[in-house]
């Protein structure tokens, strides 16, 4: 394995850039991170019933995602064990076995072998059927609706993995009827490192009124005093990194800020928040009706308050894959979701005023690193560095203001850690609190 | 909200005469020319009724024996626009401050297969025609997007004028980093 100790420096504020270009270090990343942690797979809602299924990947592995007549979800590898070939090529649909077009092996719902044809003529009924089950996800777990999967078996279940950012992420989850992801996924392709758009999305308030300047304009949005940086206040939110890699930037009362027509959201909000404050308290009322820009390692993403949901799949060290979501609440109107979808398609689909924005920078950010001189050089995400530390109310380590690295930062720490090689136990063992500085 | 995710040929097509299908391909011919040379805020003002609806679904593959949608489902656009969105879009485009259209990108649209029949309102017809298009930016990222298109054409003041499109991109996964442009 080889000796990462020296990729990320500086608690997390120095990347090496040969971390965004280079083979061995993404297929150490493969077997480090995507082996190991859980992932993203799919809203419970989005296979409501026995037989519903789709497919999706955990790293660069194919996976098939079941509901089971019991009503579980099972997820197995959709790689035939005979000779490998694929075996379901649909995005998703309902079935009650899946079957191999190469000899006709079929699976049940739970991946286990059902039938093999000349079973008796050719096999002599000597194949030991238990043998060549699809490869299971090792656990499948659900977190209000959010069904995650890793394959390690030794990994520590999906909520002490979520850890802090499950707390934060009740704000939204755990409202009234709980969520619901819309779709299908729009899916595109980025020539960029997986972790850039990851970083993007986790702590890069910085670039919004630069980057996205034109967009903000032509929206006409409460955020467009922030085109090209004409206004900036420290006070308009925070960052969070939590233990665990996950993290978040938030904007004060921005929940429906980019959305073109955003009305009715703001009545939604406003509806509901007294709910949220009575459920939740009066801190995650007041992150309820923020904007996020949040990240769940290693390769979620979400934006509460644009309602779009991301997963960032590698494709190598260069490639990746976007599929996008939209995030809504279950019991809103349905023309509120019908808005939602479109508004965040205008702004974070593949055709978005602001997705567009983005994907170039994402793309240039991976592709200077081609050249070998400048691969061996550093970037730096040190911003707010001297001023994060505790809150006297909110876990984790939080960074004053939208514009600051403190998120990026926890991201790196957990992949620097995981990288290593350690245990999972070895790494629960490091706790780390944040410096001792209250920042309100 | 499920917009049609295939175009299909009605079952008794009434064709169009020589003669409007000929208007028929020179508008979309000379509104492929207009959108590569950038023209955009022409092609809005001058080409498009204000009833436009531009509509872009998502497609998603499924067995032929599925084909209902599973779940939390009902359907998602790249483009559900109408004329104010394209205004919108457009109006992004005029900022000058989209930093990856400078420098300008060289973009070329190809049409193909153009094809018209009478729609079911009076005087309007719905034309269909593949398309190629053709993105080079910066030194050499290039992409192809490949698809088809119906249009409901209206003819407002003697003048074709573009009342609804519907495109279908014959991608599961876009090969481009993005589809912002018009098609
Ligand atoms: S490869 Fe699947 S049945 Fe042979
Ligand atoms: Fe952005």
């Amino acid at each position: 394995m080889k000796d990462v100790s020296k990729l990320i420096l500086e608690d997390g504020a120095v990347q090496d850039r040969r971390i965004y270009w280079d083979q061995d270090i993404y297929e150490q990343e493969l077997e480090q991170i995507f082996a190991r942690a859980w992932q993203f797979l799919a809203h419970e809602g989005q296979i409501p019933n026995a037989g519903d299924f789709l497919t999706t990947r955990m790293g660069e592995d194919n996976v098939i995602v079941a509901r089971q007549p019991d009503g579980t979800i099972k997820a197995f590898i959709n790689s035939c064990p005979h000779r490998g070939n694929v075996v379901c090529h649909a995005d998703t649909g309902n079935a009650k076995a899946f079957t191999c077009a190469y000899h006709g092996w079929a699976f049940g719902l739970d991946g286990a072998l059902a039938t093999v044809p000349l079973e008796h003529d050719a096999y002599y009924d000597a194949i030991e059927r238990p043998r060549y089950a699809m490869h299971p996800v090792a656990k499948v777990e659900s977190y209000k609706g959010l069904v995650f999967g890793t394959f390690d078996a030794r990994a520590p279940s999906l909520r002490d993995y979520l850890g802090d950012m499950a707390w934060y992420m009740d704000t939204f989850l755990d409202v009234p009827g709980g969520i619901e992801l819309l779709g299908p996924p729009m899916k595109s392709i980025l020539n960029c490192n997986w972790k850039v758009p990851v970083e993007n999305f986790i702590a890069d308030g910085y670039h919004v009124g630069w980057a996205h300047a034109a967009a903000l304009k032509a929206i006409e949005s409460p955020l467009s005093p922030l085109a090209g940086n004409q206004a900036y206040d420290v006070n308009t939110g925070l960052q969070v990194a939590t233990r665990g890699g996950h993290g978040f930037g938030v904007i004060w009362d921005a929940a429906a800020a980019i959305h073109p027509e955003g009305g009715a959201f703001r009545d939604w909000l406003a509806k509901r928040t007294p709910i949220i404050r009575e459920r939740l308290g009066e801190w995650r009322s007041r992150f309820y009706n923020g904007h996020w820009d949040a990240s769940i390692f290693p390769n979620c993403s979400f934006l509460y308050g644009t309602n779009t949901w991301k997963l960032w799949l590698p494709m190598g060290p260069h490639n990746i894959e976007v599929w996008t979501w939209t995030l809504v609440e279950k019991d809103m109107p349905a023309e509120l979701k019908q808005m939602m979808v479109a508004t965040n398609m205008m702004t974070f689909g593949t055709a978005g005023m602001l997705e567009t924005d983005d994907g170039e920078n994402m793309e240039q950010c991976t592709g200077s690193n081609r050249g070998w001189v400048t691969r061996r050089g550093k970037l730096y995400s040190g911003m707010g560095q001297v001023r994060e530390g505790r809150h006297p109310e909110l876990p984790g380590i939080i960074g004053k203001g939208i514009v600051c690295e403190t998120s990026n930062r926890g991201f790196y720490r957990r992949w620097a850690e995981l990288m290593s090689g350690r245990s999972w136990e070895e790494v629960a063992r490091e706790p780390r609190s944040a410096p001792n500085r209250e920042v309100a | 909200m499920n917009a049609p995710t295939q175009i299909k040929t009605p079952a008794n097509p009434r064709y169009v005469d020589r003669d409007t299908l000929f208007e028929v391909e020179r508008f979309l011919i000379r509104e492929a020319r207009m959108l590569d040379e950038e023209r955009f805020r022409e092609w809005w003002q001058t080409q498009l009724t204000e009833d436009i609806h531009y509509v872009l679904p998502v497609r998603e593959i499924r067995m032929r024996a599925n084909k209902q949608p599973i779940g939390s489902n009902p359907g998602a656009f790249v483009f559900n626009d109408n004329y104010g969105m394209l205004d919108m879009r457009i109006r992004r485009l005029e900022t000058g401050l989209v930093w990856m259209e400078d420098p300008q990108n060289y973009i070329r649209r190809f049409i193909s297969n153009i094809d018209a029949a009478w729609a079911d309102v009076d005087g309007e017809v719905d034309a269909w025609s593949n398309f190629i298009v053709y993105r080079n930016r910066r030194q050499r990222d290039e992409t192809v997007v490949w698809g088809t298109k119906q249009c409901r054409l209206r003819k407002v003041d003697g003048q074709w004028k573009l009342a609804g499109r519907t495109i279908l991109v014959d991608q599961r996964v876009v090969l481009d980093k993005n589809l912002y442009f018009f098609l």
